[in-house]
């Protein structure tokens, strides 16, 4: 480094070593080669011996489970995507709102099938399982953000960050304590069961449930945010907070609000998660917690087109990856390897565009 | 009831009551109700009983401003308001006890497995309903006046009182380690603890009249005669050497005097140091949050096992690795942190711009992928997927092998000492001031000339080479392995090791993991619970005191000065209450408003 | 010059550090009891010579056993429903299944229950724990094979501590390399059950093309592989090998991916809830027809609750303890005893086999634990270790146990296939017989 005592000017001479921009050719050479092995894999799994090879069914219906998975993701994005377009923190414990939410709604929907209630009358069942999670999820995200939240505003990054981690651990823990570490079985009402025919082929009644919800939700809750007086007020919010409590919006109930909403979301995924699935267990939340945000930041964070967007893409990179580009390389059991395939695709985009698919190198606010 | 209005009392007992049946309903009443801490009557689920109360009514207490003027409440004062406080509390509890027996436990049991027969059989002292419920309430009264009074006793009393029950207590708690170091040393202890049990109850009473003299003393020795004992330690380096040979000496002599189990828990201990001082270079030094740590501790258990001519666990027997050398442990594991250094830059380079939570995120991905790999078929010819692999050597030098619990402390201790050195020569160094500029303002400090990248990729090298020493020494203690033991849970639990220790703090991780391994692992009732405990202890922690158990004085600053201070003079410090006041203004974050302290489990 | 003193003081400790371990060697790692030589019980077993030593039980002291089972965690059913077992064998000394505890040899019986884990390091800090404990004769357990796989096995062995495991199934544990001197099993080799089942898949339901799916536990892994072994000895065919992750809910791609090879059956001797997902997702995925089994981790309470009534066939295999019904002893004493003592239908099936390996324990104690004529027990560790692995032709309710050198006491091993939902747990439905059972031996399969 140039110190006080160096003569004014020095003559600087970049050798050819230096002036070649490294980061540049880094990724250049890295996006070469990811597009080579992707493209190579694909080739090959495309072009496998009649017998090996994935039938056009079984492409279609890839693709139809890794979108119906991707609903759920994009769903539980939601409020991932809109706890941090407020408050700029990621909330682990969303995942453990949503678990508590669907154990909620488990224990009516037991009572419900034993008296035969669930079968007898499935809508009005279903929409008394749904308000009961949303519910018990809103509850949980209030508290949540009463207790563990509110309290570190101002703190830096860090602290907010493994609050939210403690946090989900104890919740989790805490639904152990309190039910038990078995899974219980979550009963599906007679007309969930089953498939419809669509476009020709055969898709299960419950994902295209799943998916026709994440897609209305995502089309309310963007109505809402732009429509609504709420809504602006939670924009404000994420735009500049302190600006927002001078215009007199209260900066406090926006942010009770924005959790409720996430927590309204979370509801609605885990009812529609424990039906299609047919299980809660106090650990459900943790996994495709982790996955929900991994597709929210993928998506890019803060911004609710990326949530979906990054939902659907997660869902149908964990479906299509592994068919599609392990197989190729004959990679034994590739399905096994699809998380780590959806984190390496994370590394990935967040190495070229650091705020995401949607994002612009910062995140977009909701 | 002086200065503490009633609603607070009210309030605050509230909150006792739903901490009490919290605690009941995740099963950590029932499950204690036969710790004995002290003689036969006070176990840990009764303490779990009556803490919240004490709890509740000590904090409803506090000194309050009225209009301007801290009004500190009289003893008596604290005793009525005590006295509502807990009453408030175990009324509320009891109320509840009452309505789950009327309709009926076995129903609610339905929901909340914990809500048993046993567990109001426990609750009402075994004698039955009515006298039960009689008793409960009673103690709980006891409990909360106990509170109040003790709060508002004259400082000199107030913390060797709860000095004195928290010494007897933790005594109590440890009844599996003090008495065998004890017998270790020929010393009885029947006159302190019972055969299988708590303390006795002389000795509970006795401890307890120790521990507060021993506080009475310290307390009213004045801050002259503190100050000058601690500037003598820090000033004359002859007495810092003396204290470091004595400390040494005691850990070598460890294993000698508490016996098999508990070294084998100790060196459970060290390894979990180790990735501590890891995380903590990379989190604490450097500020860069890795999630995904467990990587680095999984490559170096199955790098050493490797290298050191492990074999794979197959049905047949064992088979050999794809790819396996047979180095002796010392040469080994030395190319195990090289590699690992490597690794760590290899992780570090794309994350290299993002920042905080991206960072988080990536890293526990990366992090998954290496635990997903352990397990995978793919790998499976490499590291033995779900079988694992098997005879890792003991690290034996001239005969004498590593692996029994005793000799394997040595082992680790002998690696600890050398990263706590290692952390501590960073720490002050210039690189640990171009990690603390580049934490402190990432921008500022690239502006100041400092090259923030290269200082983060020594972070996650160094990170990882101190990592991957801890997964080493973890796979020699253990003779085999198997993915289930490098799953996330790992990384979160080196991160609550750092967090409660404090961050950027080495004494602080060495405490971190005695607490939050080490208790665990000796008081075996507790493990259920591990995971619970660890997910409160991080939320009260960065809540209550982000700085952790023992501070970094400079991290504490830090992780403070954000706040906004203008209520600081509502709460003007006064002798001891120094961390409350630190906490009274972190917590709240509402400007002007009455900070009010949280009650936490 | 600060660097200086604490290299110093490094190398001071570091000597003292080698000085401390020397004179630690002496204390010894808690090998077993002195031996009983003293002239006072002129006992005639020679606990000199054992390596291990001698346990003694003094007059109206307890027999101090221990378990080492998996009691906390999703696998808690398993480990307490086998601690159930002991106990009944315990009550069962008396010769009635009454709820009071019956004696050995005139002396009470003092059981610890330790926690596995279901992992290596709870295996491993379990066993230690035990090791330390001179007083404790023998330990029935782990659960999980991980917990015992190279870890539990060897920390007891190394002090003469037999581990007497009522479900460790893993075939590694009872493998010339890796078997310990003082393991045993009541529990099948997984080789039999693998065998059996692909028999019943291949020769009885006429399949000749089948899949696996295994979660990341070594049980499933290694069970996955002894049915493919055998499916493809048998002349069948594997059309994918899959693996899964245990927490995982979504298994509609593997399963997807599966139905593609359209294998004739699918076999997921995994645990639960994977097991049930793998059900209620494949019956909706799978070809219509494919015909589903599980294993002995699958038939447990939870998957009942959780599958449901999908579509489809499902089958999981267990030990067949129906079958040793002379003397209905199991049918009319052993199950209401365990109903009325726990409360509840048993939740999973190793109950039998720990009940059986503490007979044969007791049974051998029994051999070889010499009476000084006042009550005082002197117990050789090795002597028990050999009377045990001794046993031959021992009528249980598992079966007929006969020990090899290698500790496999499951030498006549009897699987049942059970067909849901008429499983022998609770919520499972009557009448709860198997539809098929064979009878292998470990010749048979190794």
């Amino acid at each position: 480094m140039a110190t006080v005592t160096d003569p004014p000017t020095r003559e600087v001479r970049m050798g050819r070593l230096e002036r070649l921009p490294w980061r540049r050719v880094i990724l250049i050479v890295l996006a070469v080669f990811i597009v080579g092995t992707v493209s190579i894999g694909a080739l090959r799994t495309l072009t496998l011996p009649e017998g090996q090879r994935y039938s056009a069914d079984a492409w279609r219906d890839f693709v139809v489970l890794g979108i119906a998975q991707g609903a759920i993701y994009a769903l539980i994005a939601l409020g991932y995507t809109l706890v941090y377009g407020i408050l700029r923190m990621i909330n682990f414990a969303h995942g453990e709102v949503f678990m508590l939410g669907a154990f909620a709604a488990y224990f009516f929907v037991d009572a419900y099938a034993a008296t035969g209630f669930l079968d007898r009358h499935p809508l009005p069942a279903l929409g008394i399982l749904l308000v009961v999670a949303m519910a018990a999820s809103v509850g949980v995200a209030v508290l949540l953000e009463r207790v563990a939240y509110r309290p570190l505003r101002g703190a830096p990054r860090l602290v907010p960050l493994i609050t939210a981690i403690g946090a989900s651990l104890f919740l989790q823990n805490t639904a152990r304590g309190f039910f038990g570490a078995q899974t219980r079985g979550f009963r599906k009402p007679e007309i969930l069961q089953g498939s419809w025919t669509i476009l020709g082929s055969e898709m299960p009644r419950i994902r295209v449930v799943v998916f026709l919800t994440a897609a209305l939700a995502v089309v309310v809750l963007t109505l809402f945010i732009s429509r609504t007086k709420t809504g602006k007020s939670m924009r404000a919010v994420a735009e500049d907070a302190e600006i927002a409590s001078l215009m007199g919006i209260k900066v406090d109930r926006v942010v009770v609000t924005t959790f409720a909403i996430g927590g309204l979301l979370a509801g609605i995924a885990a009812v529609l998660f424990a039906l299609t699935f047919e299980g809660v267990n106090f650990s459900m939340g943790f996994r495709p917690g982790i996955a929900a945000f991994t597709a929210a930041v993928l998506g890019g964070i803060g911004s609710i087109s990326g949530a979906a967007l990054g939902g659907l893409s997660l869902g149908l990179l964990q479906a299509i990856g592994p068919s599609l580009i392990l197989t190729g390389y004959h990679i034994p059991s590739p399905f096994q390897l699809k998380d780590a395939f959806t984190f390496l695709v994370l590394v990935l985009v967040l190495i070229f565009r650091p705020g995401g698919i949607l994002g612009t190198g910062e995140a977009e606010k909701v | 009831m002086g200065p503490v209005p009633l609603r607070s009392a009210i309030g605050g007992g509230l909150i006792g009551a739903v901490v009490s049946i919290y605690l009941a309903l995740v099963g950590l009443t029932e499950r204690f109700s036969d710790l004995e801490l002290v003689g036969e009557q006070v176990t840990l689920g009764r303490v779990l009983l009556v803490l919240p109360p004490f709890v509740a009514a000590y904090v409803v207490t506090r000194p309050r401003v009225v209009a301007g003027v801290r009004r500190v409440p009289t003893p008596a004062h604290g005793a009525v308001a005590g006295a509502a406080t807990g009453l408030v509390s175990i009324g509320a509890f009891a109320a509840a006890i009452v309505f789950a027996e009327w309709f009926d436990v076995n129903r609610v049991r339905q929901v909340f497995i914990a809500a048993s027969p046993t567990l109001i059989e426990f609750v009402t002292f075994e004698r039955g309903l009515a006298a039960g419920i009689v008793l409960l309430i009673a103690l709980g009264l006891v409990s909360g006046v106990a509170g109040g009074v003790i709060r508002n006793a004259s400082p000199q009393l107030r913390s060797p009182l709860v000095l004195g029950i928290a010494a007897t207590l933790l005594m109590g708690l440890l009844q599996r380690i003090i008495p065998v170091a004890m017998r270790e040393l020929g010393v009885e202890p029947d006159f302190l603890y019972e055969p299988s049990g708590g303390l006795t109850l002389a000795g509970g009473i006795g401890v307890f009249v120790i521990a507060v003299v021993a506080s009475a003393l310290w307390t009213r020795s004045g801050p002259a005669a503190r100050e000058r004992a601690r500037s003598t330690v820090r000033e004359q380096p002859a007495t810092r050497t003396a204290l470091l040979v004595v400390l040494l000496a005691l850990l070598g002599i460890l294993p000698l005097l508490v016996g098999a189990v508990i070294s084998e828990v100790l060196g459970t201990v060290m390894v979990f140091i180790l990735l501590g001082l890891g995380l903590n270079i990379v989190v604490g030094y450097a500020g860069l949050l890795d999630l995904g740590y467990v990587a680095f501790f999984a490559f170096g258990a199955y790098a050493l096992g490797l290298l050191s001519g492990a074999t794979l666990n197959t049905s047949a027997g064992a088979a050999a690795p794809a790819f396996s050398a047979n180095l002796n442990f010392y040469i080994a594991v030395i190319v195990v942190v090289i590699l690992a250094a490597g690794l760590g830059l290899l992780i570090g380079a794309p994350v290299l711009r993002l920042r905080g939570d991206y960072l988080a995120i990536v890293t526990l991905g990366l992090g998954e992928i290496v635990s997903i790999l352990t397990q995978s078929r793919w790998l499976a010819p490499l590291v033995g997927g779900p079988q694992g692999m098997r005879g890792i050597t003991d690290a034996e030098i001239a005969g004498y092998s590593f692996r029994a619990p005793q000799h394997f402390y040595y082992l680790a201790l002998a690696f600890v000492i050398l990263a706590i050195f290692v952390s501590w020569r960073l720490s002050s160094s210039r690189v640990g001031r171009a990690w603390n500029a580049m934490r402190e303002d990432e921008q500022v400090a690239d502006a100041m000339g400092i090259s923030t990248t290269r200082y983060k990729l020594l972070a996650f090298a160094m990170g990882g080479a101190v990592g991957s020493l801890g997964g080493a020494l973890f796979a020699v203690k253990i003779g085999s392995l198997t993915p289930a033991s490098f799953e996330i849970l790992v990384s979160i639990t080196a991160l609550a090791v750092v967090i409660l220790g404090g961050l950027g703090s080495i004494p602080g991780v060495v405490v971190g993991a005695l607490v939050l391994i080490g208790l665990p692992g000796l008081l075996r009732e507790f493990e259920e619970y591990r995971l619970l405990i660890y997910g409160g202890v991080l939320v009260a922690i960065m809540v209550l005191r982000p700085q952790g158990l023992v501070p970094n004085v400079r991290r504490m600053r830090e992780l403070q000065e954000d706040e906004v201070t203008q209520d600081a003079w509502a709460n003007p410090k006064t002798e001891g209450e120094t961390e409350e006041t630190y906490a009274a203004v972190v917590a709240g974050g509402r400007l002007g408003a009455e900070p009010e302290e949280e009650i936490d489990e | 010059m600060r660097k200086q003193k604490f290299f110093t003081v490094f190398a001071l400790f570091a000597a003292l550090t080698f000085v401390a371990a020397a004179c630690g060697d002496d204390e010894g790692d808690g090998t077993g009891a002195t031996g009983g030589t003293d002239g006072a019980t002129g006992s005639a077993v020679d606990c000199e010579a054992d390596e291990f030593g001698c346990v003694e039980v003094a007059a109206g002291e307890p027999i101090h056993l221990a378990s080492l089972l998996s009691i906390s965690g999703e696998t808690a059913a398993l480990g307490t429903d086998s601690n159930h077992g002991i106990e009944l064998a315990i009550d069962n000394l008396d010769g009635a299944l009454d709820a009071t505890p019956g004696q050995l040899l005139g002396h009470d019986i003092e059981l610890t229950q330790e926690d596995d884990g279901c992992s290596a390091e709870g295996g491993q800090a379990g066993a230690t724990a035990l090791a330390a404990d001179t007083t404790v004769v023998a330990v029935i357990g782990t659960t999980c094979s991980s917990s015992a796989l190279g870890v539990a096995d060897t920390i007891l062995s190394d002090v003469g501590m037999l581990l007497f495991s009522p479900s460790n199934t893993n075939p590694g544990l009872t493998s010339e390399e890796a078997h310990q001197p003082f393991y045993a099993r009541t529990a099948h080799n997984d080789k039999i059950q693998g065998a059996i089942v692909a028999e019943y898949a291949f020769n009885e339901l006429g399949i000749d093309t089948a899949a696996t799916i295994n979660d990341e536990s070594p049980y499933a892994d290694g069970l996955a592989l002894a049915f493919r072994d055998n499916f493809e000895n048998l002349g069948g065919t594997i059309t994918a090998i899959e693996q899964v992750n245990s927490a995982d809910a979504d298994l509609s791609t593997v399963l997807r991916n599966i139905a593609e090879g359209e294998p004739g059956a699918v076999y997921g001797p995994n645990f639960n809830p994977v097991c049930a997902f793998t059900y209620s997702q494949g019956a909706d995925i799978l070809p219509d027809g494919t015909v589903q089994l599980g294993s002995d981790g699958c038939l447990e309470s939870s998957f009942v609750d959780t599958a449901g009534s999908p579509s489809g066939d499902y089958f999981a295999s267990s030990p067949d303890v129906t079958v040793f019904q002379e003397g209905a002893f199991y049918n009319d004493e052993f199950l209401p005893a365990y109903q009325e003592q726990f409360g509840t239908e048993p939740t999973a099936v190793f109950h039998a086999h720990a009940f059986d390996a503490s007979n044969v324990l007791f049974q051998a104690i029994e051999q070889v634990a010499v009476d000084d004529g006042s009550g005082n027990l002197t117990i050789s560790r090795t002597a028990l270790k050999d009377a045990v692995l001794a046993t031959s032709g021992y009528e249980g309710i598992t079966g007929i146990v006969t020990c090899t050198e290698l500790g496999d006491c499951a030498t006549d091993v009897t699987i049942g296939i059970f067909q849901y939902p008429n499983w022998p747990v609770e919520g499972g439905e009557d009448p709860n017989t198997p539809v098929y059972t064979d009878t292998k031996t470990l010749a048979d399969v190794l």
